[in-house]
């Protein structure tokens, strides 16, 4: 086992129902890199990254099999949901702010984990939002609908709203694919710039965003991890056929 | 920068028992109306079968099958007013539908954005008229024109009690056979236009009978109004002591209004027979429910599968 | 083909004018019944209709004269009360009480403070009956006697609906207070935490069935059970809690109805940052749902003020202001039940009608302010897109 490394799963079996969805999964991600997630649609990439702050949870007839750990502990047996999820912050396909002010969805989670004072409020809102990169851009509109600002805005809102829960890791769930170009390169440079204090675990259909951002790649297929390795390797050396197909496929 | 951590004011302790004690919260408040409709039963229905038990009995048929109900003279018969009941609501229904029907095909495929803007507020407030009003309407212009023109001697008559119920269940009618017209696809009718259709035949030969199910359920739900409704019925009923209504002219009591007429000053045996009319009512009523969660559950599926 | 294609139009033709003829209907019936509402009811309709009491009241209080003031201003001006007063339908009335008035200390005969108001009638002054006095002189001699306390027997007249506005709100509240919790509630538990299965099919059945039973079986059942079997007697509460019962099924399907409205994104949102499920549901889902909570309150606050049979052997016809929740003295009639108590028991149409006429005016500010809820919250979703 690496020192550095952030989540630790292994022999990880999911399924829904009679479906087995993720089966025997083995990785080591590491502290502050990115580590994007690809392959086809319904290769369970997503359920992958889902399981990792237990929002699967959520979803009836889920059984999960296996072991993650976070820092060395395990996420299903050592911790409680809610806890880990403060921990592992989550960053949605969809931008989905709540139909509130800007200010009260980045002060939604520092305030149900019971931070009421208006001026350390205050500094996180501000703290968060100036690291996702949208400070300047509502600074004089925070309490104006997050409903009104652009969607790539309000992506970056709701990455200001996950820092504000300080996590350690942030999942990306296609984090960029409601979005314009412009404001996926937005995103792209501030989650390069996040990895600097924070572990970053990104699934992505878009080849070149992980060959940009990531300094690992899982490449999934069926349920199962066909190749995890460095980027530079998997997309420039792949040692399995079917990673080599895909990637060069999706290269043309 | 001083960094302010949120971590140190997080509690975690007991959180996962706090989230239960939620849940059941919650799932009381949902078990109240079941509780609710099992109280209603019980207590309803309890007094109400008292009077057919033990040494004072009143016999059960004379009760449901009697014509006149005259408690000076410890006679309480009901059939009479079961059948004033079905036939005021039979004729309800019968001048009510398809007046609402057509009101409802008017506004959903034949109005302009104007009057429909208009229409539909009209209806809303209709809806919204307590029903003592119409009771007040009844007794104060239909009672005197039926009056004048019946060969009997009151206004009080089955008819007016037939046309306040009309009235009353118009915007229920209207209502749900817009919503469910509404609800067809437009590509019902695109394929009926195609066909050469005209508009109106597009209307009865295939928006109508698409939308029969919901129809049908308004109808129901109509009946279950009609059926149930008091104030208004027995300010207009003339309220017999005794006898079926014959004719639309005569006078007539509804279920309803024999319990409402009397329940202010029996006692006895005679407040509990009230009780009973109750429960024949309540039985008609559950058979009414039990239809229309039928047909609406049928409505439901339907929607699904288009 | 050419028949064909005339008899089509003419059957077509037939259908249209039986089409406008029902349309017609419809709105004729709205139409006639406002007319005759209006027609009959507006001219009952005054100040002291809205705001007096619906008994006369007597009462017998002592007043301290203010024999400085010798003041004469008019001829039906009394100096020694600071009152004016006229003769009408043989009656004294007080048509206007000064600032410095000694009438507004009276005391009644528990020691109370009685403030005589303009519009109040006296009846008697000591032993003077002024009850058919035939002019004003005959008072004015009679109050400005020698002795520096006067005796006054005053008739408040009634004719009001006052209590009765009181009464309707008052079970509006109380109805509210019980029945949106649980409703909300319950809304809450099917929409967010029930699994198919036996427990939702038998709440659903059972909200379903609430929904069709008709208000005279409710009037039963809360006779039964809340004023007898929990002694509540003919009371606010009797009735409030009758119809807390009554409105739970429109309160719980349109607030579920909302609920369902709310986009799971911002669920997933609200656990993804850590939040519990009733950190969630208080926080982003119910504050979501307001609009169509807020319609709920006001279809329910519909139902309310048009209620009659359901209240009337619960809550009882009295027309007064309720001097308890329950027990002895909270009986209260709402417009609603008063309106059908003059009829059924004084055949008093004029007075119905114009208790009617507010009754109306009530309902169309509730659809009003409804409507207006449901366009603010389409247009609040709409730029949300």
């Amino acid at each position: 086992m690496n020192n550095n490394s952030k989540f630790s799963v292994e022999d990880l079996d999911l399924f829904y129902g009679d479906f087995q969805a993720l089966k025997k999964i083995n990785m080591e991600i590491q502290e502050k890199e990115i580590t994007a997630l690809i392959g086809p649609s319904g290769c369970g990439k997503s359920t992958f990254l889902k399981t990792l702050n237990r929002m699967n949870d959520l979803v009836e007839g889920v059984t999960i099999k296996g072991k993650i750990s976070l820092d060395g502990k395990d996420i299903f047996k050592e911790m409680d949901a809610i806890s880990l999820r403060t921990r592992v912050g989550m960053v949605f396909q969809q931008p989905n702010p709540f139909p509130m002010s800007i200010y009260d969805n980045v002060a939604y989670g520092p305030r149900i984990h019971g931070i009421t004072k208006k001026s350390v409020l205050d500094e996180i809102v501000e703290r968060s939002l100036r690291q996702a990169a949208i400070w300047d851009e509502v600074k004089d509109k925070l309490k104006k609908s997050a409903l009104a600002i652009s969607g790539g805005q309000q992506q970056r809102l709701c990455i200001a709203r996950t820092l504000a829960i300080e996590p350690e890791v942030i999942l990306m769930d296609e984090p960029t694919s409601a979005l314009d170009p412009i404001s996926t390169l937005k995103i792209e440079d501030l989650a390069v710039e996040l990895k600097k204090d924070y572990t970053i675990i990104m699934v992505t259909h878009n080849m070149q965003q992980a060959a940009r951002i990531s300094d690992k790649t899982a490449f999934f297929l069926v349920g199962e991890v066909v190749e995890f390795d460095s980027t530079e390797n998997i997309f420039n050396n792949p040692k399995d056929i079917r990673t080599e197909e895909y990637i060069t496929g999706r290269f043309g | 920068m001083n960094k302010t951590s949120i971590k140190d004011s997080i509690a975690f302790k007991n959180r996962e028992g706090n989230e239960k004690i939620f849940k059941y919260i919650f799932l009381s408040a949902a078990l109240i109306s079941v509780i609710s409709v099992i109280a209603i039963i019980v207590f309803v229905f309890g007094k109400g079968i008292r009077p057919f038990f033990g040494d004072d009995a009143y016999s059960f048929t004379n009760f449901i099958t009697g014509l006149r109900w005259a408690p000076s003279d410890n006679e309480f018969g009901i059939f009479y007013m079961i059948a004033g009941s079905l036939l005021s609501t039979l004729g309800a229904i019968v001048l009510g539908v398809p007046v609402g029907l057509l009101t409802a095909v008017y506004i959903a495929e034949l109005a302009p954005k104007k009057i429909e803007a208009i229409l539909r507020p009209a209806i809303e407030l209709l809806a919204g008229i307590p029903s003592v009003i119409f009771g007040v309407f009844g007794l104060g212009i239909i009672v005197p024109i039926i009056k004048d023109i019946s060969p009997q001697q009151s206004g009080q008559s089955m008819l007016a009690v037939i046309l306040v119920l009309t009235m009353m269940i118009l915007p229920t009618i209207i209502s749900l056979s817009l919503s469910s017209i509404r609800a067809i696809p437009k590509s019902y009718k695109d394929a009926s236009y195609g066909l050469g259709a005209s508009k109106i035949q597009t209307i009865f030969k295939c928006i109508l009978p698409a939308a029969k199910s919901g129809i049908l359920a308004a109808v129901v739900l109509g009946i279950g109004r009609a059926i149930g409704e008091t104030t208004a019925v027995m300010m207009v009923a003339g309220n017999n002591s005794g006898g079926i209504p014959l004719s639309i002219w005569d006078k007539t009591r509804p279920l309803t209004s024999n319990v409402a007429m009397e329940m202010g000053y029996a006692s006895g045996q005679h407040q509990e027979l009230l009780f009973s009319t109750g429960v024949v009512l309540f039985i008609f009523i559950m058979v009414i429910n039990y239809v229309l969660i039928k047909i609406t559950s049928k409505v439901g599926s339907e929607g699904e599968k288009r | 083909m050419t028949s064909n294609r005339s008899s089509r139009k003419i059957k077509d033709n037939i259908a249209k004018i039986l089409i406008y003829i029902a349309t017609s209907i419809t709105i004729l019936t709205l139409l006639v019944i406002l007319g005759f509402v209006f027609y009959r009811g507006l001219p009952g309709i005054n100040r002291e209709f809205l705001t007096r009491m619906w008994d006369d009241k007597t009462t017998i209080v002592t007043v301290e004269k203010d024999i400085n003031n010798l003041e004469n201003k008019s001829l039906n001006y009394v100096p020694s009360l600071g009152i004016y007063i006229d003769l009408q339908d043989g009656n004294v009335v007080i048509t206007g009480v000064e600032k410095k008035s000694p009438a507004l200390n009276a005391l009644n005969k528990k020691g109370e403070i009685y403030r005589i108001k303009k519009s109040d009638i006296i009846e008697r002054v000591k032993k003077i009956d002024l009850r058919e006095a035939t002019s004003l002189d005959e008072a004015i001699t009679a109050i400005e006697g020698e002795d520096t306390s006067l005796d006054l027997k005053i008739r408040r007249p009634g004719g009001g609906i006052l209590p009765m506005v009181i009464s309707t709100l008052l079970i509006i509240v109380i109805t509210l207070v019980v029945a949106l919790p649980i409703g909300v509630g319950a809304a809450i538990y099917l929409n967010e935490y029930a699994r198919p299965g036996k427990v939702l099919r038998v709440i659903r059945f059972a909200i379903q069935n609430l929904a069709g039973i008709p208000s005279i079986i409710y009037g039963l059942f809360g006779m039964l059970f809340f004023v007898q079997f929990l002694k509540m007697q003919y009371s606010v509460l009797a009735g409030s809690l009758t119809l807390s019962i009554m409105l739970l099924p429109t309160i719980i399907s349109t607030t579920e109805e909302t609920l369902k409205e709310v986009p799971n994104s911002y669920r997933q949102g609200s656990y993804g940052l850590g939040a519990t499920k009733i950190q969630t549901i208080t926080r982003v889902i119910l504050p979501s749902a307001l609009p169509g909570i807020l319609v709920a309150i006001i279809l329910s606050i519909g139902r309310i003020v048009g209620e009659s049979a359901a209240l009337i052997w619960t809550a009882g016809t009295v027309a007064q202001v309720p001097r308890a929740l329950f027990g002895s003295g909270a009986a209260a009639a709402t417009l609603t039940t008063k309106m059908f108590w003059e009829i059924q028991e004084a055949s008093n149409i004029d007075t119905a009608t114009s208790i009617a006429v507010v009754l109306i005016v009530l309902v169309v500010l509730l659809n009003l302010f409804s409507k207006l809820i449901t366009n603010k919250f389409l247009k609040r979703t709409g730029t949300g897109k």
